[in-house]
């Protein structure tokens, strides 16, 4: 890939940095950013169809900067290749005074909302991007939040008050102007109506905002304005021990649990250099899947509701209940169990979990079978479904769509099968697909995928490895503490551990794992310190959304709410 | 029917007026009264609306009432030959055949106008990104 | 007892149950969605939780009655009046027993079906007067939704008229003796049952209120105890459509002689509002256009060719 690129640019356009995870990761000028990435999209080989994320880096108070060529801030392509689901990374550094790279929106249409992010929370300017302006923060913020000197916390700032004319202020920032749109107010024959869907609708699915642009029902085009759910997740990041940031990877996926303690994991432990022990990966595959069912059941229900249909979400609500029950036994908690740690999980087993599976295992080919003939197999909801939200699998890898969204697509492309990761290779299971990639084929796929994640959870059941569930390493987090009362080492390192935290080696590296709606990714860099530097966030609903305008223009409002839930997304899987 | 007697109804009509106008005054009456910034204001999701309701709205409504204004109006005769089949016998049902035969052309000259399609432009939406630029 | 006084009797009588109905559908509706949705209902107030529906009248009496100020205030008023009215009044002329009828009108069915077309007026006009734009969108739902579906509606009962020779509730029922209308006009039952769904505009064809679209539709700025009445117009929309089934194709009043009438036509329409209910459980909500090309596409030819078929049996049968 390096000689590729030096032939092609010049012997020093690109120097390479080691990382942890193996992704090759090169440094890039500023200058060059749209060539190379062309020329990586179209011509090189592998391909690299996909931008997966883009992000910054805030690199001004780093103490190590390593052998890297890096400046104040630094901007980070990540890209995907179809086959093999090889990465890369491309760096570029760029000086204090005036940050700024041309912008990608040229080649790939989903760098817009990426840049329109690194634009609010780093400053770092996009030249030539079509609409440059605040994504995730409210239009009148000032500062650029995952800036160091930006503060963290509430306590550094001063004391919040909203009075009445800042509350008009507000609403007044947050109406929609067409014409910063660049959208008409009305065509020859008639006035197109702007319409909020959200932020406070039923139709939403939380605190979420579509703009459309209406003729009739038609929809002209539409507009999501997201950033309602924003909550700070990566800056939080830079704020928390390694260990105690678990608990905020719950609530990025509020609905996928500790599937979101997975990826991040996986990249502290590739940092930390663990090895997580057979029993406790499997653990972690099948609390995943549980996952992956309760999510899809989530999705499931309110996809016939948004339909229109009132029933089934109830009856899903139900199954998810019983899972609950299984996920409460095992972790303590339910949503949000924050289960898994580094190096391994929690804890072990409880006594009798394998009656509470195998009884859920046994119940729900029936429902489900129940569940195909009352919603899949509804004439008014194919009706409502075919033909609906439509695209092809160049268009869903052009703008980032992973997981379900892409596989009704007809590429089965699966990270648990192309490179799998915690122990998926010893499973048998399908990657279930679809070809029309409409929103009732999205639909087809992740019903099919709660088959195959009750398939791969009655293997946990029958094959479940004995042995310990925490890796025997210093920086497992909580270390075993068996040795503590029996040498002073070992009683040092528990309470250090426990009290600060682990210090994990520096670099970098990034943890992705197909998570229940697309793939996840935590990106993140260490100074060798007990917090992170950097957490970086990629998820599956941001380019989702992304995406949904496109789809949308041409069909009717109704169709909207199908898109919206065959899309299944959750806010702040988006805001983070 | 001659022996129809419609005093009950003028009964019941008042009733019912009775009913509903107590209804809307008692409500009016028991409820409630606040008054703040944004009550006022049209509910739009929670958020300041961009343009108002009265705007000139598209013509595929208006053309629905006019196809409804069609029919409807030829069917009232339709009524007529069914309460009276059997004093117009077999001529009156040829007559309601030819009458409906047209009726039925009409209906499909619609149909393959497509003014019974909602969305008939429905091509393969433009995917150009999703924001465009500021003109 | 005095004739005069019996009819006055059977006059506000009427008028009495259906207001009760309505409250009391209230409940049911509830409970029975809770039964087929596994969950509880409303259980807490009362026995079964019946005096829920004292809870909600007394709340919804002393919510605001909120007129917003950018409506158009006569019609904003008007317009749930016109609901709770058109649907009382329509029931006027429907038998619920032999000689049991407010209005025992000749062109019974007429008046019906000229009703029940005014009531769309209180949808479409509410839609409107909000000034909303949700309510607008609704409002013109309506609107459409009313032109298609109305159509066919009447063209629906045209069979029955002929197999009964009689616009005349009453006589249709009696007509029916030896069989109910609902074999020989088993098509024409089912296009009215999808009409009258529509214009009850109650799930699946709640088009104009579509919650997970557009909030609340027509109503979403109404408040306190006008939003009420829309809602008790719908349930008594919704409980004249089951007795206009029952009496045209069920038989009405017609049973075994050993219960009352009046019971017989009862529980023949509590069955069929069980039915709707039953019905707003089960289906998905079509698309608005969709809606609107099946009612012109397939349900108006169907009626036409009923109707026509009808006609030529009864002919061929009188020869």
């Amino acid at each position: 890939m390096l000689t590729e690129l030096r032939t092609r640019f010049g012997a020093d356009a690109a120097v390479i940095q080691d990382t942890c995870d193996g992704i090759p990761t090169f440094w890039i000028s500023a200058g060059q950013v749209p060539t190379i990435l062309r020329f990586l999209k179209s011509e090189a080989s592998p391909r690299f169809p996909m931008l997966y994320d883009l992000t910054a880096i805030d690199e001004r108070v780093r103490q190590d900067h390593g052998d890297s060529p890096s400046d104040a801030f630094t901007v980070v392509y990540h890209l995907f290749a179809l086959e093999g689901a090889r990465e890369l990374r491309l760096k570029v550094a760029l000086p204090e005074d005036v940050p700024s790279v041309p912008t990608a929106t040229g080649i790939w249409p989903a760098a817009n909302w990426y840049e329109r992010e690194v634009w609010d929370m780093f400053g770092i300017r996009f030249e030539g991007h079509p609409n440059l302006r605040r994504i995730l923060m409210p239009p009148t913020w000032q500062g650029h939040p995952l800036r160091k000197d930006h503060p963290a916390r509430a306590t550094e700032m001063g004391p919040f008050s909203m009075p009445e004319d800042r509350h008009i202020e507000e609403e007044v920032a947050l109406q929609f102007r067409p014409e910063e749109w660049g959208m008409a107010r009305q065509s020859d024959e008639a006035d197109f109506m702007f319409l909020n869907i959200g932020p406070q609708h039923p139709g939403t699915h939380g605190v979420i905002r579509f703009v459309l642009q209406l003729d009739g029902e038609e929809i002209v085009d539409t507009v999501p304005d997201i950033g309602y759910h924003h909550r700070g997740a990566e800056k939080m990041g830079e704020r928390q021990s390694w260990h105690t940031y678990i608990p905020y990877t719950d609530r990025v996926d509020y609905l996928g649990g500790v599937m979101n303690n997975l990826p991040y994991l996986l990249a502290v432990e590739q940092l930390a250099g663990i090895r997580v022990p057979e029993r406790a990966q499997v653990i972690r595959v099948m609390l995943c899947e549980l996952f992956r069912i309760s999510n899809h059941l989530v999705w499931y229900g309110t996809y016939a509701q948004d339909i229109g249909q009132m029933s089934p979400v109830f009856y899903m609500f139900n199954d998810r209940e019983r899972l609950f029950g299984i996920i409460e036994a095992i972790c303590g908690a339910r949503m949000h169990p924050n289960w898994f740690r580094i190096g391994g999980v929690a804890a072990d087993l409880p006594a009798g979990w394998e009656k509470l599976v195998r009884d859920f295992l046994n119940h729900m080919p029936k429902v489900l079978r129940e569940y195909d003939s009352m919603v899949m197999g509804n004439r008014i909801l194919k009706a409502r479904t075919k033909g609906i939200g439509k695209y092809n699998t160049e268009e869903a890898v052009e703008w980032g769509v992973t997981g379900p969204g892409l596989r009704a697509t007809g590429l089965p492309w699966d990270l648990r099968k192309i490179r799998p990761y915690s122990g998926y290779e010893q499973f048998e299971f399908e990657v279930p697909t679809a070809h029309n990639g409409d929103c009732y084929d999205r639909g087809i796929v992740r019903v099919e995928e709660i088959r195959q994640s009750l398939r791969i959870i009655r293997q946990c059941l029958d094959h479940m490895p004995e042995g310990p569930v925490k890796a025997d390493h210093p920086l497992t987090t909580p270390p075993p503490k068996d040795g503590t009362m029996h040498d002073i080492e070992t009683l040092i390192t528990h309470f250090l551990s426990v009290s600060w935290g682990p210090v994990i080696p520096a670099g970098e590296a990034s943890g992705c794992v197909e998570g229940t709606k697309g793939l996840y990714s935590y990106y993140v860099t260490s100074e060798k310190s007990t917090i992170p530097y950097r957490v970086r966030i990629r998820t599956a609903s941001f380019p989702a959304m992304q995406f949904i305008p496109p789809i949308t223009r041409g069909h009717m409002i109704p169709d909207l709410l199908a898109i919206i839930a065959a899309t299944d997304f959750v806010l702040a899987d988006i805001d983070r | 029917m001659e022996g129809t007697q419609y005093w009950p109804f003028l009964v019941y009509v008042g009733a019912v007026l009775v009913v509903i106008v107590g209804q809307l005054l008692l409500s009016h009456l028991l409820g409630e009264r606040h008054r703040d910034r944004v009550t006022g204001e049209p509910y739009e999701s929670g958020i300041a609306p961009t343009g108002s309701a009265r705007l000139r709205f598209s013509i595929k409504f208006f053309l629905i009432a006019i196809l409804f204004v069609i029919f409807d109006l030829e069917l009232v005769f339709i009524f007529a030959w069914a309460i009276a089949i059997h004093e117009l016998g077999w001529t009156g049902f040829w007559g309601a055949m030819v009458f409906t035969a047209i009726l039925a052309v009409g209906l499909i000259y619609e149909w393959r106008m497509g003014s019974l399609d909602w969305i008939s432009r429905r091509s393969p939406a433009p995917r150009e990104t999703a924001v465009r630029p500021a003109p | 007892m005095n004739p005069t006084l019996q009819t006055l009797a059977v006059t506000l009588g009427i008028l009495f149950t259906l207001l009760h109905v309505a409250a009391v559908l209230i409940w049911v509706e509830r409970r029975l969605l809770a039964l087929l949705q596994d969950r509880l209902g409303p259980n807490r107030a009362g026995p079964l939780g019946l005096f829920i529906i004292v809870a909600d009248v007394i709340k919804i009496f002393t919510k605001e009655d909120w007129i917003p100020p950018f409506a158009d205030r006569p019609l904003y008023v008007i317009a749930p009046a016109i609901i709770l009215l058109t649907a009382l009044v329509g029931f006027t002329i429907v038998p619920v027993g032999p000689g049991m009828v407010v209005l025992d009108l000749n062109i019974g069915i007429l008046f019906f079906l000229a009703f029940s077309s005014l009531g769309i007026y209180s949808t479409v006009l509410a839609g409107w007067a909000s000034n909303s734009k949700y309510a607008l969108i609704g409002g013109l739902r309506m609107a459409a939704q009313m032109f298609s579906y109305e159509v066919f509606m009447g063209l629906s009962l045209m069979g029955v008229v002929i197999l009964a020779g009689s616009l005349n509730l009453s006589e249709i029922v009696e007509a029916q003796r030896g069989m109910w209308f609902v074999l020989p006009q088993f098509l024409g039952f089912v296009i009215f049952l999808l009409a009258g769904l529509a214009e009850t505009h109650r799930l699946p064809f709640d088009l104009p209120e579509a919650e997970s679209e557009l909030v609340a539709g027509f109503h979403t700025e109404y408040s306190s105890m006008k939003f009420g009445i829309f809602f008790v117009g719908e349930y008594i929309g919704l409980t004249l459509i089951a007795a206009m089934i029952v009496t045209l194709f069920f038989g009405g009043w017609l049973g075994p002689a050993w219960i009352p009438a009046p019971l017989v036509f009862c529980f023949k329409t509590f069955a069929f509002i069980l039915f709707f209910i039953l019905m707003r459980a089960a289906i998905p909500r079509p698309r608005f256009d969709q809606m609107l090309s099946w009612g012109w596409k397939y349900l108006l030819p169907l009626a036409l060719i009923n109707l026509i078929a009808t006609g030529a049996l009864v002919l061929i049968r009188a020869d």
